[in-house]
């Protein structure tokens, strides 16, 4: 059964012919330096370049404080980076667009809108109808499994049912990208599972560019194509890891495939690398 | 309705009775002409609320009230926004809130008074600055707290600066701005009748502060329970109308000191 109209159905007339190797993110040599009161600049970010293609799912993974979630807000437009550029499907990024759609660890919903008036806020934000975008909205709703709860308050739903709507709200708008700030860090770990799978399921429908940042390493695996390890103090990229295994995944199989630990096993041990790294003067 | 609810639900005019109740007897044991009984006080209600020239006198109040506090409200609250979202706004503006607050609203009768005389502006003008540093406080508190990540999400969705301050800040802050709001209005209430108390012209506080000079005391204290009463009841309407704005804010904003 279709849950969900496909963005073709949507907008007739949009119909791009899928480059399936285009470049979507272009990240050129970023720097972030944060200006702290007293004490001497912090060097977050230093020389960053990454290039992520259209359809893409890469993770970026990295101990706290390496600059990841800063990395993820300057593609996002809502930081400016000190030196270097980040583009967006060739262009400059100079501030937010819809075009790229940040979902949040803290789901940053608005709390005076229902289930519903949050989902339906970006495309009624876009000029969209309010019968086409509450259809719209009430058809997501139902696909990242809230049917029911249209019109139940922020306040009144658990955490990982607010990453829901969260989710909702920012593919209503048909971003480009989705960006997603350790969504899944505030969850225990069986609603986190839950939603690694249904965030898999919807993937699959659409492919779009995910960026996605996390700590775990298990995450970034399983969801990922590529997973970007960072180190801390400066931030750096410390390998680029493709993850080569077959879709459509499911998580039990993975987790009893020897490929999958490999690779578990091998980016955990770059972080003891980078751990000794720091403790020599 | 079970036992309780009735009981929890009658507790404020229980109260208010039973502090009714200790006046009546402690009038009775002293038994001086300047403070009457209760039920004397309470006698005199009628033929205040029944003379035509006081009741004019009360809705004069009243509405140099709703104009003071309605501007105030209108004047106060984007002004807390603009400080609780930029820096520079709030280091400008705190300063000369600061050196405003702590001053009694009323001190400043006689001197607006000098300016304007003894009218509706300068009494609508003294509750005015009653009411602004309540709501600019509490709407700046708000706007100050709302999460970063919230105006990111209306960014990317394409909200313009503006957009956000109308339809981001505002509603998010608008619990706290209405907690502000509602101090404004007991403020609103208290200048009311201090700025009639020192510019005697007309109003609710000239009618108390004259019958005080001609020794009426039953009015005076009718009085009183008047201006209590109003109180009450502006509150009341206000925290009615607060529940339904706000019914999506976490709980925990009640204050169980209502007749709503």
């Amino acid at each position: 059964m279709k849950l969900v109209p496909s963005r073709s159905e949507v907008e007739p007339k949009v119909a791009p012919p899928r480059q399936p190797a285009a470049v979507m993110i272009e990240i050129d040599r970023v720097s972030q330096v944060f200006r702290t009161s007293g004490r001497q600049d912090h060097l977050a970010l230093s020389e960053i370049s990454l290039t992520i293609e259209d359809g893409a799912f890469v993770s970026i993974l990295g101990p706290s404080g390496c600059g990841k979630s800063t990395l993820l807000y300057i593609v996002g437009g809502f930081v400016s980076p000190t030196a270097g550029v980040a583009r967006v499907k060739g262009r400059a990024i100079t501030g937010p667009g819809p075009d790229r759609g940040p979902v949040f660890q803290e789901f940053a919903l608005f709390p005076w809108k229902s289930v519903l008036g949050n989902v339906m806020y970006g495309p009624r934000q876009q000029g969209v109808r309010p019968v086409e975008a509450e259809a719209q909205s009430r058809a997501l709703i139902e696909m990242v499994g809230l049917k029911g709860f249209e019109h139940f308050y922020p306040k009144e739903l658990s955490g990982g049912m607010k990453q829901r709507v969260a989710l909702a709200r920012t593919l209503a708008y048909h971003p480009a990208v989705l960006l997603m700030d350790e969504p899944f860090g505030a969850l225990d770990a069986h609603t986190r599972t839950r939603l690694q799978n249904d965030l898999l399921n919807i993937w699959e429908r659409d492919r779009k560019t995910v960026l996605f940042v996390t700590h775990s390493v298990e995450e970034a695996v399983y969801l990922s194509d590529k997973v970007v390890v960072m180190t801390r103090s400066p931030g750096r990229i410390k390998e680029i890891i493709d993850i080569d295994l077959p879709r459509p995944r499911r998580r039990t199989e993975l987790l009893l495939d020897p490929r999958y630990q490999k690779y578990v096993v091998d980016i955990e041990r770059m972080f003891d690398d980078t751990a000794e790294d720091e403790l020599r003067p | 309705m079970s036992g309780r609810a009735l009981l929890s639900r009658s507790a404020p005019w229980l109260a208010c009775l039973g502090l009714l109740g200790v006046w009546q007897i402690g009038a009775l044991i002293l038994n001086t002409d300047s403070f009457p009984t209760a039920w004397e006080a309470v006698r005199a209600i009628p033929s205040i609320l029944g003379d035509k020239e006081s009741l004019i006198n009360i809705l004069a109040s009243l509405r140099r009230m709703a104009i003071g506090f309605g501007v105030g409200v209108i004047f106060s609250i984007p002004l807390g926004l603009m400080m609780g979202r930029s820096r520079g706004v709030a280091s400008f503006c705190n300063p000369l809130l600061m050196v405003i607050y702590p001053v009694p609203k009323a001190a400043l009768m006689p001197i607006i008074m000098l300016w304007l005389g003894v009218g509706d502006v300068a009494k609508t003008l003294v509750i005015f600055l009653g009411v602004s540093l309540p709501v600019i406080y509490h709407s700046f508190q708000g706007a100050k707290a709302v999460e970063e990540k919230m105006l990111w999400s209306g960014a990317a969705m394409g909200l313009s600066a503006a957009q956000r301050m109308t339809r981001i800040v505002l509603p998010a802050a608008l619990p706290e701005i209405l907690t502000g709001c509602r101090t404004g209005l007991v403020l609103a209430l208290i200048t009311m009748v201090t700025s009639e108390m020192i510019a005697r012209q007309s109003g609710a506080g000239n009618i108390l502060f004259n019958a005080l000079d001609m020794g009426q005391y039953d009015t005076v204290y009718a009085m009183i329970i008047i201006i209590g009463a109003m109180g009450i009841g502006l509150d009341a309407a206000f925290e009615n109308m607060r529940g339904r704005l706000v019914k999506w804010s976490e709980p925990g904003f009640d204050i169980p000191l209502s007749f709503a």
